[in-house]
């Protein structure tokens, strides 16, 4: 079982996949079942039907500090979700978490412009590599003084906490294009600016964006610590909140909406990546058929 | 004949780690005209790629120059033409995409890419490299494939017809038919020397393998290192006679070995870098 050129087949690996999965629900379900009987008031381990009617009261009533909700006795579901406090707290971290991957696109810019001029990289390297090191929950208080506890704070937070990363994985991809490719370009005529953006950036890019990929959760994790300490809105500002009533009806399935919705955007760009790239393989070991 | 590359008293020394410094060539000269097919040949490690990325401009000499014609080498341009023997495509694009990427590069403007000649000057790169694929042995169904679906060969053909493109001044091949397999080296040695006829482009081959040199230049350049002086120097310069060529234009084989076995020992007994006439 344990051989690096063992040849498991398909229906194998699917049901291995989703082993765990099921371990961890039997679990939950035995352990809810038994507190349960223990204790039918039980709060910490609900059982699906607390856990599903929770989420159905998230998603179908607005938060009870909702002052803008609209009561309409003859909303359709649709409506009803629209108006719901997890499409409210979704739409709140969303479009903060869009915007700071938006904001990282500077950071790659300036990562391939690094990398590819020895000036620019020589200038800004050794800064950007202790810039890194700064632990960006460190600077929230700094953040929140300076940019007062609103939406700029915590995008702040997110930018300073994933861009070194982003910038420096860039520059290490910029650098590590064969020189041959480089030279080969300038031979075709192309000029500076075009080898960078016409030659560099096509070849790093599904990289550059598997880079953000893997730093999804990176931003999601600043986002929430920003959201927790500071916000009036959001889906981590919701569990928060929750875990003061120890509301665990309603913060497992906000926990699993989370997941959930991170999964959706890293399937997403792994689309994105193959779509935009049908040229690109990662290199890895290749095993027998 | 008139002299298209000049490479007059220079001197390249790398320093080594741990201090000190290592000169691989030191007051080197050297000329080539336009219309030769030049193979530079030595062993690993002697700089005969050091004298190609020399005239490449992507190496700066220590001291002396590198001139094409009267004008002093700086940097890779579209004057030079480069075959590398390994990563010589863009993996991102296509076949005809890497072809296309020197004219696309050069007639692009901004201002034009909303104007209808935009469409027409694309269309007709892409006729244009459709015809420099077929002229180097690919088929219309190669040209949407991507390079890393290419065999070796395939792809050296592809990075001479993006080259042979621009219409450079010198071809500078590094070892560019080393990883082939001999079947596929010798198709790809008649091909080149094809075009060399054909276009009459200015070549420099750089290869280790000495027959390669001889089957393929008209001129043979050797680089050996110097036990007396510690640097690489040019050892024998040879125009290879066309007498020893079938009709067809290659070697016989007796003759090659002959030419071979002379250059050999012209190569043990030669002080002087003078171009040397075998006989």
């Amino acid at each position: 079982m344990l051989r690096i050129f063992a040849l498991p087949n398909r229906s194998m690996v699917f049901a291995l996949s989703w082993l765990l999965f099921a371990v961890g629900a039997a679990f939950y379900l035995r352990t809810s079942h038994l507190r349960h009987i223990e204790n039918p008031d039980d709060r910490i381990v609900p059982t699906v039907r607390q856990l599903a009617s929770g989420f159905w009261h998230a998603a179908m009533t607005p938060a009870d500090d909702d002052t803008d909700a609209v009561e309409n006795a003859h909303a359709t579901v649709v409506q009803q979700f629209l108006n719901s406090m997890l499409w409210k707290d979704t739409r709140a971290s969303g479009a903060r978490f869009l915007l700071s991957l938006a904001l990282l696109l500077p950071a790659v810019i300036l990562g391939l412009h690094m990398g590819a001029f020895p000036w620019i990289g020589g200038f800004f390297t050794r800064f950007i590599l202790l810039f890194d090191k700064i632990i960006a929950l460190s600077v929230l208080p700094i953040l929140f003084i300076a940019f007062g506890i609103g939406q700029a704070a915590k995008i702040m937070l997110i930018v300073i906490g994933v861009a070194p990363t982003i910038i420096l994985d860039t520059f290490n991809l910029t650098k590590s294009i064969p020189a041959e490719q480089v030279i080969k370009g300038f031979t075709l005529g192309a000029k500076d600016l075009a080898v960078t953006y016409r030659v560099m950036l096509p070849q790093i890019w599904p990289r550059v964006l598997n880079s953000i990929r893997l730093n999804l959760k990176a931003i999601a994790l600043f986002l929430f610590a920003g959201e927790m300490i500071a916000s009036t809105d959001g889906l981590a500002y919701r569990i928060a909140l929750l875990q003061r009533h120890m509301g665990m009806d309603l913060i497992l399935p906000y926990v699993l909406w989370v997941a959930l919705l991170l999964f959706l955007v890293d399937a997403a760009l792994r689309l994105l990546i193959r779509w935009m790239n049908p040229w690109f393989r990662e290199i890895g070991f290749e095993r027998p058929n | 004949m008139s002299s298209l590359v000049s490479v007059n008293d220079v001197t390249v020394r790398y320093p080594i780690k741990g201090g000190g410094t290592h000169t691989v060539f030191s007051a080197l000269n050297l000329t080539i005209d336009e219309g030769e097919f030049v193979c530079v040949v030595g062993q690993t490690g002697c700089g005969k790629s050091t004298l190609l990325r020399l005239i490449l401009g992507s190496e700066r000499p220590l001291s002396g120059e590198v001139r094409i014609e009267e004008r002093r080498i700086c940097e890779p341009n579209r004057e030079r033409g480069y075959v590398p023997q390994k990563c010589s495509l863009f993996p991102d694009k296509t076949v005809l995409e890497n072809v296309a990427f020197g004219p696309a590069v050069e007639s692009f403007r901004l201002h034009r890419l909303l104007s209808p000649s935009w469409w027409k000057i694309r269309k007709d790169i892409r006729e244009e490299s459709r015809e420099y694929l077929e002229r180097v042995g690919l088929s219309s169904r190669d040209a949407r494939k991507y390079p890393d679906q290419l065999s070796g060969g395939m792809q050296q053909r592809v990075s001479l017809a993006q080259s042979l493109i621009m219409r450079p001044r010198i071809l500078l091949m590094d070892e560019a038919f080393s990883a082939l397999d001999p079947a596929t080296r010798a198709e790809m040695q008649r091909l080149t020397r094809s075009i060399w006829k054909d276009t009459k482009t200015t070549f420099l081959f750089v290869t280790h393998n000495l027959a390669e040199a001889v089957f393929l230049g008209s001129r043979v350049i050797l680089i050996a290192k110097d036990n007396s002086a510690d640097y690489s120097r040019i050892a024998c310069d040879v125009q290879i006679p066309d007498h020893i060529r079938r009709p067809d234009g290659y070697p016989r084989q007796d003759e090659l070995d002959e030419v071979i076995r002379q250059l050999e020992c012209a190569a043990m007994d030669r002080k002087s870098d003078e171009v040397l006439v075998l006989k």
